[in-house]
Parts: structure tokens; sequence; C-alpha cells
């Protein structure tokens, strides 16, 4: 029997790149076939092969990690690069929505009234649900916190309830957001003010959700016995998400909600 | 040396110092402890902030239901470039018939 002569991971061959690319190609054409030809079913094949694909591929790190012992220090490294390269990428992905905001909202055109908000709408009062939303995000902070350091110390029942606290407080804020868009007295089609602001808040609240399920997974993973005091990257990395996702709520809060009225 | 020394300062204050497997921690919450103190941070701080944070919206919302602003149709609102993907193409996702008028007014008028 051969061994391997290093710490590296040398995966086996995997379809599941394949499938995640096919599954992009799916929903992206599948979203042009619902826009211009009225047909969901491109889009409806490429989500679900997007899910599955998803479910698998990390089903199958969590195998080569947790159970096969593939993740030694080394290997797990180049997961920490990889993840902090994610979420710049995506912190680069929320610039660009920002950039657009103020763009629109520093010089406001005479089509919208020459001042911003534009004429006709009627912000958000930022003192209320929004403020809200900001204390349910930053006590998740603090509640992942609280649960990153249990499992350090090895104190399973911690780990479990300042998981699911910090769960909770991501779908509340999800459940506040839904009624906040339905009361809201602007819709994404009234000027570049309802534009910027749903694209943003919408693609925020997407990456809530994300995260809420990242930390569910560990949820899960931890009430299995996956996770060690001194092993825990996946944990770990959900964690950053979530402190990610909190930092582009404070920052649309300080800029579309408050300076923004 | 120097490392030497602070790990046996360490053991003679008899600090128990976590695992250094923790490169990475939000700036505002991160500080070295005990999950004790997460705890505590989460229930009498955290928790109710937000407490206080809903106090604030319902005393809010208790204080009056505003009538709808009349309808003025402005040409860079509700625009319709081109039809929603979705129904009659001329709802948006979230609308609702009673803050949310149509580009001909209100629906429920």
């Amino acid at each position: 029997m051969t061994h391997q002569m290093h710490a590296y991971h040398m995966v086996n061959p995997s379809p599941w790149p394949l499938t995640g690319a096919l599954s992009a190609l799916l929903i992206t054409s599948g979203l042009m076939m619902w826009f211009h030809s009225n047909s969901i079913f491109l889009l409806v094949l490429g989500l679900i092969t997007n899910i599955l694909t998803m479910f698998q591929w990390w089903r199958d790190i969590i195998r080569e990690g947790t159970f096969q012992g593939h993740h030694t220090p080394i290997v797990q490294k180049g997961l920490r690069y990889g993840m902090i390269l994610f979420i710049i990428s995506e912190v680069l992905f929320f610039t660009g929505f920002f950039w657009a905001f103020y763009h629109s909202s520093l010089v406001p055109t005479t089509e919208l009234g020459g001042y911003w908000p534009p004429a006709g709408i009627k912000p958000l009062n930022p003192l209320e649900v929004p403020l809200l939303n900001t204390a349910v995000l930053l006590a998740s902070g603090v509640s992942v916190t609280w649960a990153h350091h249990s499992i350090l110390e090895k104190d399973r029942i911690n780990a479990i309830q300042a998981l699911i606290v910090t769960i909770s407080l991501g779908l509340y804020f999800t459940l506040l957001q839904i009624m906040e868009y339905y009361e809201s007295p602007f819709t994404i089609a009234d000027s570049v003010y309802g534009s910027t602001f749903f694209m943003a808040t919408g693609f925020h609240g997407f990456h809530v959700i994300i995260g809420s399920s990242f930390l569910f997974i560990c949820l899960m993973r931890q009430l299995k016995f996956h996770f060690t005091s001194n092993h825990h990257f996946g944990f770990e990395a959900a964690a950053w998400y979530w402190h990610f996702v909190d930092v582009v709520w404070l920052f649309l809060y300080v800029s579309i909600y408050w300076w923004g009225s | 040396m120097a490392a030497g020394a602070v790990s046996r300062l360490s053991r003679l204050l008899g600090q128990s110092r976590p695992p250094r497997g923790r490169p990475m921690s939000s700036g505002s919450h991160g500080e070295e402890g005990s999950a004790l103190m997460g705890k505590a941070l989460t229930f009498f701080v955290a928790l109710p902030g937000v407490g206080v944070s809903m106090l604030n919206v319902f005393l809010k919302a208790q204080h009056g239901e505003h009538k709808r602003p009349e309808f003025i149709p402005y040409p860079h609102l509700r625009l319709r470039s081109k039809p929603f993907p979705w129904g009659d193409g001329n709802h948006s996702l979230f609308l609702n018939p009673h803050v949310n008028p149509l580009p001909t007014g209100y629906e429920d008028e």
C-alpha cells in the first residue's frame, strides 16, 4: 500500500465542479429565458442542479476532512486563505452597489427634483424597524462569539445553545425585512432610489439567508460531534461570514437608511 | 527564550489560555475571554438591547397610522421600462396595494 509523503490533500477526482459550472450556465440562461421568453424551465433545472451540487460537494468535503483526516494544519491554512479571499470578493461585490447608491444620491438629477430622497419618496424611518434590525444583527455577532468560545472550551451544551440563539436572531432579521419590504411605501421601480435600495438590501438579505443556513449546518454538525476544540474550521468560516454580513448591514444602515433619508 | 519566560509567567498566574487556533475574530466582539463572558454578554447586553429596540418599534407603531400620501403621477416613479416577468407584469414583487400605487394610481381607490 502506498502512502503519501507530504501533508497536502490530493483530492480524488470529483464531478461536482462540472455539475456546478453547468448549473451556473443553466441558471444564467434560465434567467434570460424567464425574462424574455416567459419560460422558467431552465431556471428551475439550474436551481435544482445548483442545490444538489452544493449539497454533495460540501458533504464530500466534510467526509474528507472530518472522517478521513485529510485536513492537516497546512490544508486548513489553505482553506482559511480560500474563505478570506471569498469574503473579500463579496466585499467588492457589495462595493459596487454602494458605489451605485452614492453615485445617484450625492448628485441627485433634476428628474428626481434635484434632492435626495427624490420627490414623492417617503423613506423608512431609520429609528424604527431598521434600528431593531441593527440590534438583532449585533446581538447575533455576540452570540456567535459565545458559540466559538464554547467550542474552544469543549462546552458542548453552550455551543449548541449559542448557535441556536444566533440562528434564531438571523431568522428574526429575515422575517423583519420581509415585513418591511411588504409595508414599504416605495417599490424597486420607484426611480433610482428604489433600485439602489432594493438591490443593496435585497442582496444583503440573500446573504443573511446564506449565512443563517451555513450556521444551521454548523449546528447540525456540532450535534453530531464533528467539531473538536482545536479543529472546527467549518464553524470559523461560518462565523467569519456572519460577521461580514453584520458589517455590510452596518454600512447599509448608515448609508442608505440613515444618511439617505 | 522570551516565549518560555512568558509561558512560565502565565502558569504562575494560574491562567488557562485558550488555544491559539483563532487567528481571526471580529474587531468589536472578539475579546479574549471565556465562553461565560460571551454568554453573559449575550443574555445581559445583546438580547436586552434587542428587547428595547422591539419595544421602541411597538410604541412607534402605536403612535398612529398615518394617511397614505395622495397619488401624484411623477414620471420618475413607478417605472415600467419592461414588464415584470410574473403575473400581469405590472405589479412589483412585494407590492402592497394599500401603500404602493400602480403607474395609474392606487389599486384600491
